[in-house]
C-alpha cells in the first residue's frame, strides 16, 4: 500500500486536467523560451567582454565621421594616457555581399597593446604585420568560417575605404591568426592603416577614433575630460566614452536592443501572466467545494493558501525547467549563424538565475489572489458551492 | 430533552445560542435561543422541515460555522469562542464530518482519501499505513482501496467518506443527511455502520436527516421547529 504526503494532493490535483496543465506548462514555457534566447542574445550582442577602462574617442556629432589623424600625438602628450592608438573602422564583404565581416585598420604595435588583455596575438604574427604592408590578422572565428590559411591572399569589398580608382576592393595577405579571451569576438580582419590610408581616396589620414588607456590610479572622467577640452570648439570635437558606453551606443545605431527584448518579452510575460492568472482563478472556483472539506477536515488556511501557490510555483517551474532545455538545445544552433551579428551567443548562469527570479515572482503575481481568494473562502460557503 | 448546560467530558452543550442569516437586505433568525445538551457517547437523529436549521446546527457544532450570540461547549472547549486556527486544529482532532454527497476528494484513491486527515496527524507513514489499513476493513472496502470515487458506487463512497471521518478517530461524528443520496440497501448498510460506531467505538453522532428510517437509527429524535427542538424518543 502506498502512502501520501502533501506533495500528493499538488501532484495529483495537477495531473487531475493534464490538457490544461500541459498548455499553462507550455505557455509558461514559450514565454520563458523567449525571454532565455533574446536575453542571450541582447547579452552576446553587447559583448560580454567590454572594458570600462578602455576609452574609445570619436567625433562628437557622430560615431562614424572622421578624426584627424593628426589629434593621435595632441593625445599622446596628454599626461595621464598611458597608451593611445587609432583605428579606422569599416563593414566589409567577402566574397558574397551580404558576408559581412568587421574591418579594422590600426597601426599594429599601438593597437595591440591597447586590446593586449582580450586577445592572444602571436608574437610572430605581430612582427610579420609589421612588415608585410598589405598584412591581416584575422580573428579565429571568420578564419575558421571561411577557411582562411596563414599566406593566403583574400580580398575584401569595404563600405568605408574607397581607393583613388573609386574601387572598394582591398587585398590583404593572412600573416596571424587571434585569439579572443574568454567569449571576445573574434569575427573581424586587422588590417595595418598605413596601407589603407595610402591606397585610399577619400577621408585620407583620418581615422574613425582612437583607443586610449589610462594611466594607473587616474580617475576615468578627468581623462574623458581632458581629451574633449582639449579638442572643444575645435572644427572636429570629440566625444570620449568608456568602451562600454561606446558599444552600447554603437549598437544602438542599428536598433535598441535592449529595448526590442524588453518589449518582446514584456508582451510574452503580460500574456502569460493573464492567461495564468485567468485559468489559476477559474481552476481554483472549481474546486472551492474541495478546499471547503480541507478546511472542514482540519487543514490551515495557510495550507489551503500555500497549496495554491505550490500550484501555480510547480506549473512555473515546470514551464521554466521546459524552456531551459529548450533554449539550451536552440542556441547552439543559432549560434553559428548569428555570430556576425551576435559574437556570444551563450546562455549564462546570470541570465539563468535572472530567469528563476523571475518565474518566482510570476508564480507569486498569478497565484497570490486565486490562493488569498482559496485561504479566505469560509468552510460552510465552500461547501455550499456546486 | 436535557436543557441544562452542565458540560460532560466530551459532551456538547449548547447554550442560549443565536444565528441569523442575512438574506438580500433581510435578516433571517434560525436560532434565537438555543439551548440543549448531547451527551458524550449519544446517536442523535436531529430531523425538522426543510430551511429549519438543521445544517446550520450541525455547521455550528461542527465550527464551521459561528453563533451569532451564546455559546458551543465541546467538553471544555469552548469553541464558540475560538479563533479560525484553532478551530481548524480542535475540528480535526475532534470531529469527523460524513456529507450526503460524500465530498470524496475526485483525484485521489479511496485509500488516499481516508489517509488525508491523517496528514494532520504526528503519525507516521507506516503507522497511517496501518491506520488506513484497518479503517478499509472496517468499512469493507479493502478490496476498493485503489479506487477513484467516480469508479466506486454511491454506498461505497459513502462508506469512503465514513472511513474518512473516522481516519482521526474522533470522538464526534457529524453527518448530514447521510443517507440521503443512497439507495435503500445502501443506506441500511451506511446506517448499520453508524450504529456500531456508536455503539462499540463510542462514537458521538449526530445525524442529520429527512429520512424516518435514518431517524430511527439513533437512541434519539431531536425535532427542530421554528428554532427549538421538541424532543421525541426513537422508535
Amino acid at each position: 500500500m502506498s502512502t501520501m504526503n502533501r506533495f500528493t494532493l499538488l501532484r495529483r490535483t495537477m495531473a487531475r486536467k493534464p490538457t490544461r496543465s500541459v498548455l499553462l506548462i507550455t505557455s509558461i514555457a514559450i514565454a520563458f523560451f523567449i525571454y532565455l534566447v533574446l536575453t542571450s542574445f541582447e547579452h552576446g550582442f553587447l559583448g560580454g567582454q567590454v572594458d570600462s577602462e578602455r576609452l574609445i574617442v570619436t567625433n562628437k556629432v557622430g560615431d562614424a565621421l572622421p578624426l584627424p589623424i593628426s589629434y593621435y600625438d595632441k593625445i599622446l602628450a596628454l599626461p595621464d594616457i598611458a597608451v593611445a592608438t587609432y583605428m579606422a573602422r569599416s563593414r566589409a564583404t567577402y566574397r558574397t555581399p551580404t558576408n559581412f565581416l568587421g574591418l579594422t585598420a590600426v597601426e599594429p604595435l599601438s593597437f595591440a597593446t591597447f586590446i593586449g588583455d582580450q586577445y592572444d596575438i602571436p608574437t610572430d604574427a605581430l612582427a610579420r604585420f609589421g612588415e608585410v604592408r598589405n598584412g591581416a590578422i584575422v580573428g579565429r572565428s571568420i578564419a575558421s568560417q571561411e577557411g582562411w590559411a596563414l599566406g593566403q591572399t583574400i580580398t575584401l569589398n569595404t563600405s568605408n575605404f574607397v581607393k583613388t580608382d573609386g574601387s572598394s576592393d582591398f587585398e590583404f595577405t593572412i600573416v596571424g591568426i587571434l585569439d579572443g579571451r574568454q567569449s571576445a569576438d573574434t569575427h573581424f580582419v586587422m588590417a595595418r592603416y598605413d596601407y589603407i590610408n595610402t591606397e585610399r581616396g577619400t577621408d585620407r589620414d583620418t581615422v574613425t577614433g582612437f583607443g586610449i588607456l589610462p594611466k594607473r590610479n587616474v580617475r576615468t572622467d578627468d581623462v574623458i575630460d581632458s581629451v574633449d577640452t582639449l579638442f572643444a570648439n575645435s572644427a572636429y570635437e570629440t566625444r570620449t566614452r568608456t568602451e562600454a558606453e561606446f558599444m552600447k551606443a554603437f549598437i544602438a545605431q542599428f536598433a535598441d536592443i535592449a529595448t526590442i527584448v524588453r518589449l518582446v518579452v514584456g508582451v510574452a510575460f503580460i500574456t502569460i501572466l493573464m492567461i495564468v492568472a485567468n485559468t489559476m482563478f477559474f481552476a481554483i472556483r472549481e474546486r472551492t467545494k474541495e478546499i471547503g472539506v480541507l478546511k472542514v477536515l482540519g487543514f490551515s488556511r495557510l495550507f489551503v493558501l500555500g497549496n495554491v501557490l505550490a500550484e501555480t510555483f510547480a506549473l512555473f517551474a515546470a514551464g521554466l525547467g521546459l524552456a531551459l532545455g529548450l533554449a539550451l538545445a536552440a542556441i547552439p544552433f543559432l549560434r553559428e549563424p548569428l555570430r556576425t551579428v551576435v559574437p556570444d551567443l551563450t546562455l549564462t548562469p546570470a541570465i539563468i538565475v535572472e530567469a528563476t527570479a523571475l518565474a518566482a515572482l510570476l508564480a507569486l503575481v498569478t497565484g497570490v489572489a486565486p490562493a488569498f481568494n482559496a485561504m479566505r473562502v469560509p468552510p460552510n460557503a465552500a461547501l455550499r458551492e456546486r | 430533552m436535557d436543557n441544562s448546560t452542565s458540560a460532560p467530558d466530551d459532551g456538547i452543550v449548547i447554550d442560549n445560542v443565536r444565528k441569523n442569516y442575512r438574506i438580500g437586505k433581510n435578516a433571517v433568525t434560525i436560532f434565537s435561543d438555543l439551548t440543549m445538551t448531547i451527551d458524550a457517547g449519544d446517536f442523535v437523529a436531529i430531523v425538522g422541515p426543510s430551511g429549519s436549521g438543521k445544517s446550520t446546527l450541525l455547521n455550528l457544532i461542527g465550527g464551521i460555522d459561528r453563533p451569532d450570540g451564546g455559546d458551543i461547549n465541546f467538553g471544555h472547549a469552548r469553541i464558540s469562542r475560538m479563533s479560525e486556527s484553532a478551530l481548524t486544529k480542535w475540528r480535526g482532532t475532534n470531529v469527523g464530518f460524513v456529507f450526503q454527497f460524500y465530498n470524496l476528494m475526485p483525484m485521489l484513491t479511496a485509500e488516499q482519501n481516508i489517509e488525508l486527515p491523517l496528514l494532520l496527524t504526528s503519525l507516521t507513514a507506516r503507522q497511517r499505513r496501518e491506520r488506513v489499513e484497518t479503517i478499509l476493513s472496517l468499512v469493507g472496502l479493502a478490496d476498493r482501496r485503489k479506487h477513484l470515487p467516480s469508479e466506486l458506487s454511491g454506498g461505497q463512497q459513502q462508506r469512503v467518506g465514513i472511513a474518512r471521518a473516522l481516519a482521526s478517530d474522533p470522538k464526534l461524528l457529524l453527518c448530514d443527511e447521510p443517507t440521503g443520496d443512497l439507495d435503500r440497501s445502501s443506506a441500511e448498510e451506511v446506517l448499520a455502520m453508524l450504529r456500531i460506531l456508536n455503539a462499540e467505538l463510542g462514537k458521538t453522532i449526530i445525524m442529520v436527516t429527512h429520512d424516518d428510517m435514518a431517524a430511527r437509527s439513533a437512541k434519539r429524535v431531536l425535532r427542530l421547529n421554528k428554532g427549538q427542538f421538541v424532543e421525541r424518543e426513537a422508535a
